[in-house]
């Protein structure tokens, strides 16, 4: 018997579950259910549901990535380290949603594998060979070992000579797709509808980071949305007209504050026409 | 056998691993400033000059440079296992490395190959950003024994030479410019003497705002 043998009695929120088969099946991840279903990478997915959200567009001249900050006390060093947003390589860079120790060690590993790559041969990493690299660990959790997955779904923005700007999206059970706007965490669902009406093809980055701040601000629980809650990060050209170098950069809290301010007045704006 | 010399095929010659592909490197502290000067020949066998354009010199970041002199082949592989080291340490401590503690980095992973080493040696020169900017250099044998100093350090296969033409032409607390003089004719003339080094050479003087390179034109022999 596995030692991760976990009684699940008295769960009430499981997905979808029938009442008894569940329980029997979902305490060993390498097991498939009656059903056909792998209860330890759904509840996973259960877990990142409750997390802070991030989204993703991708436009031709970058990929814009903003998340909802979760932890907000005033006692928090903030220093230099951001909670969702994370630094891969210099053109690659990644959000997440999720447990945050989960997330550090794959965001690790995925660091190693860049680096690895760039130094055998001499050009940065590919990106969808480091998101396939980083989803077959996830995997590996599913199948083998005995071990829970990990609770980290992730949002991948950067560039490639190959491909330019990409955006793509993993969850727990290692599956992972390539997207021109997509979001994970609270109110995916909610979000990605949004996406589907609001995002247009041929976008500029700033529309980009626009369209982000909306559909983050109608996700999140509060009216008025502040720069202190969201944490934004953004790959694109260093020159524009050159596009010489990518590079990944975290959005400064002056930048931010602008976009929150944009953001509320337009909703201020279309509550107080939708009144008349 | 009676007397005579003993056929070519029975002449072994005994040729050092270090002095296979031949190089020479110069690091000096200036005022606020320090530099880092190579030779840009690459020979295979001794013998043969196969570049003129050689890289042995090696920008981490904007305050760290490292030089590697010996065997091209371990010297261009240890470069990219330090960039790769540094690009993993930025990526954890959002900032960059300190020369000293790029040093011991270096130090370490020479050891690291203690009994089989790699066959190169490096040498480290930079501005100390978190102590206003102060230069530190140092050099290193194989295996990694460092030996800073706050005048000059000198890599290479004439050695002797280079440490000659420093010893003479070295000022402390030189301008970048005049620091730029001073180094260029130590490379220059440090390897005069040497066949194994020269075709040219490239400086590198870092201050606290910019970093200038320029090439040097040399005897091309």
């Amino acid at each position: 018997r596995s030692s991760t043998h976990i009684r699940a009695q008295g769960r009430v929120d499981a997905p979808q579950a029938s009442s008894t088969m569940a329980r029997r099946y979902d305490s060993h991840t390498t097991t498939f259910s009656p059903e056909g279903r792998l209860y330890q990478v759904e509840y996973a997915m259960e877990a990142i549901s409750h997390a802070g959200a991030a989204v993703g567009v991708r436009t031709d001249h970058g990929v814009v990535l903003a998340a909802e900050k979760k932890i907000l006390s005033k006692l928090l060093e903030t220093g230099t380290s951001s909670e969702k947003m994370h630094k891969l390589d210099d053109h690659l860079g990644v959000a997440v949603a999720g447990i945050n120790s989960d997330a550090n060690i794959l965001i690790n590993s995925a660091r190693l594998t860049a680096q690895r790559y760039l130094m055998t041969y001499q050009e940065p990493v590919p990106m969808e060979q480091l998101v396939q690299t980083l989803c077959d660990q996830k995997q590996g959790y599913t199948q083998y070992g005995g071990l829970r997955p990990f609770g980290v779904s992730f949002l991948f923005g950067g560039w490639d000579k190959n491909c330019g700007f990409q955006l793509y999206q993993s969850d727990p059970s290692g599956n992972y797709a390539g997207w021109m706007a997509t979001a994970i965490g609270a109110n995916a669902t909610a979000a990605q509808a949004i996406l589907k009406t609001e995002y247009k093809e041929g976008m500029t980055l700033l529309e980009a980071k626009q369209l982000a701040t909306k559909v983050l601000k109608q996700t999140m629980d509060s009216t008025k949305l502040e720069a202190e809650k969201v944490e934004m990060s953004e790959v694109g050209w260093v020159n524009a007209e050159t596009k010489e170098n990518v590079e990944y950069r975290v959005l400064q809290t002056k930048e931010l504050t602008a976009l929150c301010d944009e953001a509320n007045a337009e909703a201020e704006a279309k509550a107080a026409a939708g009144k008349k | 056998r009676a007397g005579g010399a003993a056929p070519e095929s029975e002449r072994v010659t005994k040729m050092s691993i270090m002095s296979y592909n031949g190089a020479a490197i110069i690091a000096m502290c200036g005022k606020e400033c320090v530099a880092i000067a190579s030779d840009l020949r690459f020979g295979i066998n001794q013998q043969q000059t196969t570049a003129v354009d050689m890289k042995k010199i090696y920008k981490i970041h904007d305050h760290l440079y490292v030089g590697l002199s010996g065997l091209a082949t371990d010297q261009a592989t240890l470069a990219q296992r330090f960039k790769f080291r540094h690009n993993m340490y930025e990526l954890r401590e959002s900032r960059k490395m300190r020369p000293e503690t790029f040093a011991n980095l270096v130090s370490t992973v020479l050891y690291e190959k203690r009994f089989g080493p790699y066959y190169a040696e490096p040498i480290v020169a930079g501005l100390d950003a978190t102590n206003g900017y102060k230069p530190f250099i140092t050099g290193m044998d194989l295996i990694g024994a460092m030996a800073p100093t706050d005048n000059f350090v000198v890599c290479g296969n004439n050695e002797e030479s280079l440490f000659g033409v420093c010893e003479s032409m070295y000022k402390p607390d030189l301008e970048p410019e005049e620091l730029f003089e001073v180094i260029a004719q130590c490379i220059l003339a440090g390897v005069n003497r040497d066949c194994l080094s020269g075709w040219g050479g490239v400086v590198h003087v870092i201050s606290k705002d910019k970093v200038i390179t320029r090439t040097l034109k040399g005897r091309m022999d």
